[in-house]
Parts: C-alpha cells; structure tokens; sequence
C-alpha cells in the first residue's frame, strides 16, 4: 500500500511541481505567522533569542481593564450586527419579489448590489457627508420635523448604531442574493395550487416562500455566530474618532494599536491569540451545527 | 377590492425599496456632481444634488496633477493588476493539482487548507514575516501577501470537479501531461469562474486598506485608499493643499477641498464601476445558479 503510494507520487510529480507555488504562499503568508503566534509565550528580543514567559502575557492581558473593554465592545457591536441586521436582507428579497422581472427590479438590484464593493473608506465618505450636522440629509430631514441637528459621529451612544445601520446599508442588496435566489427556486407549481385554493398574496408569502427560505436562514444565522469575534476592523478604523473610540475600541483595532503602535508584540500576540482561539472554536461548532441542521456548512 | 388593496400594498413595498436605493444612488451620484461642479459654485451644492453646479474638469486635474496622489494611484494599479493577475493564475493551477482524483496526500492538504481559512494568526506576527522577508515598504509586500484566498481556491475546486473526468481521460490517452491538461483543456473550460473569482481578487485588492496601511509606510509606496483615508477620515488635506495653493498662483479659483476630496473618492471608485457590470454579469448569475441548485 505504502509502496503503491509513493509510486503514484513519483509518477504524477509533475502535480506535486505545479502544487510548489501554492506551497511556497502557505508556507509565507498562513505557517510562519501561524508559527509566529508562539510569541505570545515569549518576550520579544530585537537581538538574540526571545525568552520563554510561560503564561505572563495571558495574565496580564486578562487584568487589564481595557482588554474587559475591547471584548465586551467586539462582543456587543458584533451582536447588535447579527441580530439586528439578519432579517433585513430577507425582507429585502421579500420585497424584491412582489416585482416580477421589470426593469424597476433590475433597478433596484444594480444600485443596492454596489456598496458591497465599495471600500469601508469610499463608504466612511459617503457616511460622513449623508450624516453631516450642517449639510447631511438626516439632519436635513431632523429639522424638518423640528428637531435639532446632531452629530451623531461623535456621540457615544449613537455610534455603534452608526456602525450597525452602515454594515446594513452595504449589505443589504447583496446579502440578499442568496434569499432572492431561494425564492425563485420555488416550483411555480406551488403558486398555481395555492392560488387555485384561493390564498392571497400575504399567505403566499408566509406559507409559501418563507418555509422555503428557513434553510438558509438558519445557515447563514449560525454561521454568522460564527464570526462574532471580528467586529468589522476596517468599519471601525474608518468611523473612529476621540470622542467614540473607548465605545467601538474592538479585540482588532486593540492589537493593531498596542501590537504595532505601542510595540508591545508579545502582548498584543497574546490577545490576538486568545481572539483566534475563540474564533476556531466558534466557527468548526457553528460548522458542524449548521451541517446537522442543514447539510450545509461553512464550506 | 382584493385587487385594489393589493396596489396600495404593492406601492407601499414600491416606496420602500426605492428609498433604501435612493440612500446609496443619491449620495454616490452627489459625491460625481460635486467633483465636476464649478469651483466657484460647489457651496451652493446639496447633499441631494444630482447634477453638477456649473460644469469643470479642474478638480479631477488637481487630484491627477497632484504627485502624492497620482504616485498612490498607480501604486494601487500596480497591485490589483500585477497581485490579481498572479491569483488568478496560481489559485487555478492549484485548483487543478487539488481535484485530481487520488491525489496522494489530499485529505492532509484539504485539512491544512481549512485550518488556513479559520485560523487568522493576526497581524503581529503577519508584519514579522514581512519584516524577515525585508518586503516591509515595498509593493510587493501587497502584491504576494496571500496571493492564494483560501476561499476563492475552494470555490474554484468545486468548479473544476464539474469538468467531465472523460475529457481529461481522453487527453491522457493522447499522451498529453498534466501541464498540457491544464493549459488547453481546463483553463479554456473555466474563463467563467475564472473571470468571476480575478473580479473578487481585483476588488478585495483594490479595496485593500487596513493591510497596506501596515505594510507599506513610505509616502512613495501608499496605495489610494490610505491616502484617502487622510483626506476623508482625519481631514488631512496637506497633500491637496500644496497642490491646490500652486494651482492658484496660476490664478484659478480658489478651490473647494469638499470637491477635491469627493474628486477623491470617485477616482477611488471608478476602477469599481468599471468592473461592475462584469461582476455583476458573471458573480451574480453564478450565485443565482448555485442558490437554485441547492
């Protein structure tokens, strides 16, 4: 068997030559700093070997008071996202679908399919304009019914919603896809027997399409607890200010900060590592708990 | 009455979908409009403005014209044609090496690859292998980190396990090898796919903010969309300024920095927009397909 192995290598070593520059990528950009996460046990020495700490790094990051703050920050912004914004992709496509193949859907499918592709920093100048006190259209409309302009970029209590509602509106349309899709596969058939039974359009929808899209609803739900632990990096570097950071400070921008900007490598390693840890664990349960329920996984 | 009830419900869902587009139509529109305004009249534009106030070039000329942003804008050409180019090729060829069938080894490589896509080791220890490389401050940093995305090389897999396993048969009864398989029968066989997924590197590239920013700290080798970040996020307009105070000498108008900073902003997005109606041509369809197949 092992023989038999090895010979099929040695003939096919043709694959394993065009496999090398995979190998090389892996080995650079996913081993090595795999391996690198070790310095969360060691002290970092510019010169010479770095000493081994054992555990003083976890230590002390979990009495930091800060990290308390970066985690429950990550954990809060990450569940507000979640829960809040899971359904409204689904009504979105819903909604999509009372318009039957005319150019207003197609419409509506270019313009709210774009902001997926457009850069967290594109979308932070969209935001700060659309958000502005003195020119934004939300204020614009504020004062139209009488209230007071407000800057809610640097209010504290109003900037994890910002977040929230700027993952929503660049997600939207496309987030929607997957659910739109579910819903025109329905067998026309279905329509025509529950029509015929005389039901209208709301019992269509909710005894029709919406069992049809419980697949990937719970799917996508599970495997978004999945990746709870990334609160959305680059959102928050680009919608930060003083006034707000200590509200949306999250694990990422926590490590960034003290890892590269302090230099503090070993014990920004050691919460990123912790962040990992948690990440893995999450993410294989979710995958697993999503193939039982489902029969579709992560990948 | 059924039937009437129904319109109203109808435009009523009508509305709604019109004004969360309107939210991304009107802003991205505004921020053209301003850019191309005169900038004698851009203070007179709304944030609901479609059309531009007066009709000008210059602030696109001063944001192309300027050295800092012309230098981060060919930079981050650089990178998304030169990096995407290398995706492509390497994530098919090893797409192809991974779905031969009784490929030894495979089952230990597929659980290697999973661990890579979940596992994120975080960007210390990523800037210490850049910094051992001695690829800190330079391009190519960009170009080659994780030239290969795990995800984008499994769905390329799943693709290419679809190509009929006769047409590969019949090849190697030609005697043809498998870089010769590779070259004439399944690369001509995946153009969709992969079209579709050197869309998905060339916007993951060219949107690349928080990786560059770390990666390439010189003035020389910034790519757009951290300089951008100056522009729009900490409002440090020095680099416009410089260019804006020369052009004035020349005795043009003073210039609006909200119109240079959304001329900003629309040069960061056209390569976006052109790439657009390809994504969504190809991406789109693909997903539709997939979603009712499931």
């Amino acid at each position: 068997m092992m023989g038999y192995k090895l010979r099929k290598m040695w003939t096919d070593w043709v694959l394993y030559l065009m496999l090398l520059p995979a190998a090389v990528f892996f080995t650079l950009f996913h081993i090595l700093p795999i391996y690198g996460m070790k310095l969360a046990f060691y002290d970092y020495r510019i010169i010479g070997e770095h000493v081994y700490v054992g555990m003083k790094y976890f230590n002390s990051l979990f009495s930091t008071p800060v990290f308390a703050t970066v985690l429950t920050n990550t954990l809060v912004i990450s569940a507000m996202k979640l829960i809040l914004i899971f359904p409204i992709p689904i009504l979105f496509a819903l909604m999509l679908n009372e318009f039957h193949n005319g150019r207003f859907r197609k419409a509506i499918q270019v313009v709210s399919y774009l902001p997926h592709f457009l850069s967290w920093v594109v979308i932070a100048g969209v935001w700060f304009e659309f958000l502005s006190p003195s020119t934004g259209a939300i204020n614009e409309l504020l004062k139209l019914f009488g209230l007071p302009a407000h800057d809610f970029l640097t209010d504290k209590s109003a900037i994890r919603w910002v977040l929230v509602a700027s993952e929503a509106w660049r997600g939207i349309g496309w987030d929607s896809i997957l659910f739109f899709a579910a819903i025109l596969g329905i067998s026309p058939s279905l329509y025509e027997a529950a029509y015929s039974d005389g039901a209208n359009r709301w019992q269509i929808v909710t005894r029709i399409v919406l069992p049809h899209l419980y697949v990937p609803m719970v799917t996508i739900f599970i495997l978004n607890v999945g990746f709870i632990m990334n609160a959305g990096l680059d959102q928050v570097l680009n919608f930060t200010n003083v006034s707000v950071n200590s509200h949306i400070d999250i694990i990422d921008t926590y490590v960034y900060r003290v890892g590269l900007v302090n230099g503090e490598y070993s014990f920004a390693t050691a919460a990123n590592l912790f962040k990992s840890i948690i990440g893995v664990v999450l993410v294989l349960s979710t995958h697993f708990i999503s193939k039982k329920l489902t029969s579709k996984g992560a990948w | 009455m059924v039937g009437r009830k129904m319109t109203v419900s109808k435009f009523m869902i009508g509305l709604v979908l019109s004004v969360i587009t309107l939210t991304m139509f009107v802003p991205i529109v505004n921020l053209f409009a301003r850019a191309l305004s005169d900038p004698g009249k851009v203070h007179l534009m709304k944030g609901y403005d479609l059309l531009p106030k007066g009709f000008s070039f210059i602030h696109f000329e001063v944001v192309l014209s300027n050295a800092i942003v012309g230098k981060a804008l060919l930079n981050s050409l650089f990178i998304t044609i030169v990096g995407t180019c290398l995706s492509i090729f390497f994530t098919t060829i090893s797409a192809y090496v991974l779905t031969r069938k009784n490929l030894v080894g495979k089952t230990p490589l597929m659980i290697c690859l999973i661990i890579f896509m979940i596992l994120e080791p975080g960007i210390v220890p990523e800037y210490m292998v850049m910094k051992d490389l001695q690829l800190l401050d330079s391009l190519w940093s960009m170009v080659l980190y994780r030239t290969i995305n795990v995800f984008y090389l499994i769905i390329m897999m799943r693709f290419m396990e679809d190509i009929p396993d006769s047409l590969i048969e019949a090849a190697k009864i030609d005697g043809a090898g498998h870089m010769k398989i590779f070259v004439r029968i399944v690369l001509p066989l995946s153009k969709i796919p992969l079209l579709t997924i050197g869309m998905f590197y060339a916007v993951a590239r060219w949107n690349e903010f928080f990786k560059s920013s770390i990666f390439l700290s010189s003035r020389d080798n910034t790519v757009l969309q951290v300089l951008l970040r100056q522009f729009v996020v900490d409002n440090d307009t020095t680099a416009l300024v410089s260019a804006a105070s020369l052009l004035s000498n020349n005795s043009v108008a003073q210039l609006d920095f909200s119109a240079l900073k959304a001329a900003t902003i629309v040069v960061a997005m056209v390569p976006i927009l052109l790439l657009y109606p390809i994504i969504l041509k190809y991406y789109t369809s693909g997903v539709m397909e997939g979603g009712v197949k499931e």
